[in-house]
């Protein structure tokens, strides 16, 4: 067969033109949803129910998950943190607070970047890390908008009292909120949203937002409620009202 | 053209051990830092969640960078006819595939789990640049190392078709990997369409650069004859694309800068970002690009082997300097979750973020170094990489 530079430049145009064709067509077919069953679990939490020095979700979480403390802020995993906000530039304006924990896109660009798909997206919604998959490259870290996700950069050794229901931690891997999905799937509410509604002042409501006839789709019909960085198309499934 | 005859080095000098012995020392950092890393985990690093990628990704896209330049040098004489760089096309194929081999382990090392270092090869994610620069990655190695044994074979038909298959991919590699960062559109310092091409620019300019170095090197060091003429057309090269660079640096500075939303960002880099602003006007624009373009476009300057010299060394460490700006600044710009709001927590939300390059980052960033020129050692010590003169034809009359 006769095969010149003209053929190869061909070939090569074309095995290209191919590799860019992936990322596009790939985001063409998951422009609809990613997740695929009727349900979607999310929150609405109302900004002006979360009293700032309220912690009780945190420490649910905390407890829940077996999250350890490295009392480092700059190694320290946070699957829910507090967030204290005022608007800028005015002088004196009131601090408020909410908890913030990863949001489970719809569109979640933790999972679009990860090179071994252990970030994946279960069909209710909930975005998973698949803690034996996943090989420390630290691109979701990098990647998600909304700073919900620890790599783990130190050793934890499991102690007594830890909950035997989650999965055991080791270092190099990267993890976040589950939205509590082993509670979830046996029934129950995420630790944080339980807290909050039996400790504090039930700022956080958790349901199925696809169903009209839960309390956070009565919330979201009031229209008041918001996600953050909408821009950028992520579809958050956690609202907040009051912000 | 005549034929140029390749050797081997003698490699028995004490000059040739020392060099290998001193290379092999600093090669060995690596493994004692990549292991140290395994065991110890991320911490002992200034790695944070904050700044999750520090100096091995720096390394990484350096390296594969030099290496992606050195291929197209390469192919010059093969693929685009500019026969006279001919008797270069081995040593630097040779050099395009060491760098990459080392790119890679910059980047597997650094995973927090090495050891699933086989996952990638069997889940793929089409819409992650990783994913897709994994595939490029391995099918620009395989191509690269074919080209050199077609080089080697003296095949001109086979070298020419790899020689442009990999001049192929190895554009495909740079723009993947200026997209692994241009993608990210969260961050506003990644965030851009021009990463991509200006990765290429900075790959050739940085590659010749490593070029003019090993070639004046090698050849002093073994008593080589090499034209002047060789070196300034090289240097004259650099420039050229050192002002593509600087160009690419321009616009998407000023294009940034334009929209008011970005001029945290922006005065970040640019105005107020104590280090890395000093690292950019300083270490970048001037002693990185400026400084070498001015050194080779200046007649006087620009044919003194000397000055040329320097001038390579300058843009080498630029383009290390413009790699560690890529990655580095942002992420020490906080993530806006709530534009128009002044956010605090425990996670350092809204904070400007620290980093600074630990002991094992230096270990580790070295020894990469060390086994680049290790393996370059080596192979011009096994194999017939470099002419036995290279000596430029008077042009036809």
């Amino acid at each position: 067969m006769d095969f010149d530079r003209r053929d190869f430049l061909r070939i090569g145009a074309a095995v290209t033109a191919g590799a860019a064709i992936g990322p596009v067509a790939s985001a063409m077919t998951q422009v609809e949803k990613e997740g695929s069953t009727a349900r979607r679990w999310g929150m609405v939490i109302d900004a002006d129910k979360c009293s700032a020095d309220c912690t009780v979700c945190v420490d649910a979480c905390r407890t829940e998950n077996n999250v350890p403390r490295f009392d480092d802020p700059k190694l320290d995993i946070h699957w829910i943190r507090k967030i204290a906000f005022r608007p800028k530039g005015i002088e004196g304006a009131t601090e408020r607070t909410f908890p913030a924990m990863c949001f489970h896109c719809e569109h979640p660009p933790c999972a679009h970047v990860c090179p071994v798909a252990a970030t994946f997206v279960r069909p209710d919604g909930i975005v998973q890390v698949d803690k034996h998959r996943c090989i420390g490259c630290r691109y979701c870290v990098i990647a998600c908008p909304y700073k919900a996700r620890s790599f783990v950069a130190k050793h934890v050794e499991p102690k007594e009292g830890d909950n035997p229901k989650v999965p055991s931690r080791t270092h190099g891997v990267v993890e976040k909120c589950t939205l509590c999905a082993h509670r979830i799937d046996q029934g129950m509410q995420p630790a944080c949203v339980e807290a909050c509604q039996k400790k504090a002042t039930g700022a956080m409501v958790f349901s199925d937002l696809n169903n009209p006839d839960t309390d956070a789709s009565a919330l979201l019909r009031t229209g008041r409620a918001r996600q953050l960085r909408a821009d950028l198309g992520c579809e958050p499934g956690v609202y907040y009202m009051g912000l | 053209m005549a034929k140029i005859k390749y050797t081997r080095i003698e490699g028995r000098s004490g000059g040739y051990y020392a060099f290998m012995a001193g290379s092999a020392l600093v090669a060995s950092l690596l493994p004692i830092s990549a292991l140290i890393l395994f065991l110890q985990g991320h911490h002992v690093t200034g790695m944070t969640n904050q700044v999750p990628w520090g100096m091995p990704i720096v390394m990484a896209i350096y390296l594969i960078g030099v290496s992606a330049g050195s291929l197209v040098l390469s192919s010059m004489s093969t693929v685009f006819g500019k026969t006279e760089y001919k008797p270069f096309a081995r040593v630097a194929s040779m050099l395009a595939v060491v760098l990459i081999v080392a790119g890679l382990m910059a980047i597997i090392m650094d995973w927090g789990r090495p050891d699933r270092v086989l996952v990638p090869f069997f889940h793929f994610q089409p819409r992650s640049m990783f994913s897709l620069n994994a595939i490029l990655y391995n099918a620009y190695m395989l191509i690269g190392f074919l080209y050199l044994v077609a080089l080697f074979r003296e095949n001109e038909v086979w070298a020419k078709r790899l020689g442009l298959s990999a001049v192929i991919i190895a554009v495909g590699v740079h723009s993947g990997t200026g997209a692994i960062f241009g993608f990210v559109y969260v961050r506003e310092l990644y965030n851009s369409p021009l990463l991509p091409p200006s990765f290429i620019a900075a790959a050739l300019s940085s590659g010749t650069a490593l070029m003019i170095i090993v070639l004046k090197y090698t050849f002093d060091a073994t008593g080589r004859k090499l034209d002047v003429g060789y070196i300034q057309g090289l240097g004259k090269l650099m420039g050229i694309f050192i002002l593509v660079v600087l160009y690419l640096i321009f616009i998407e500075n000023v294009t940034r800068s334009y929209a008011p939303k970005n001029y945290e960002a922006s005065s970040f880099l640019l105005l107020h970002g104590g280090k890395f602003t000093f690292y950019f006007w300083v270490g970048l624009i001037g002693v990185g690009l400026v400084g070498p373009a001015a050194i080779v476009l200046n007649s006087a300057t620009g044919s003194s082997v000397r000055w040329i010299l320097a001038a390579a060394w300058l843009q080498l460490a630029g383009v290390l300097m413009e790699r560690y700006l890529i990655v580095i600044p942002a992420q020490i710009l906080p993530l806006e979750l709530l534009p128009g709001m002044e956010i605090t927590s425990v996670f350092l939300d809204g904070q400007f973020a620290t980093y600074s390059v630990s002991a094992v980052e230096w270990m580790y960033s070295i020894g990469l170094f060390g086994v680049v020129a290790f393996a370059y050692g080596l192979a011009i010590r096994l194999w017939p990489m470099l002419p036995e003169e290279a000596v430029m034809q008077e042009p036809p009359a």
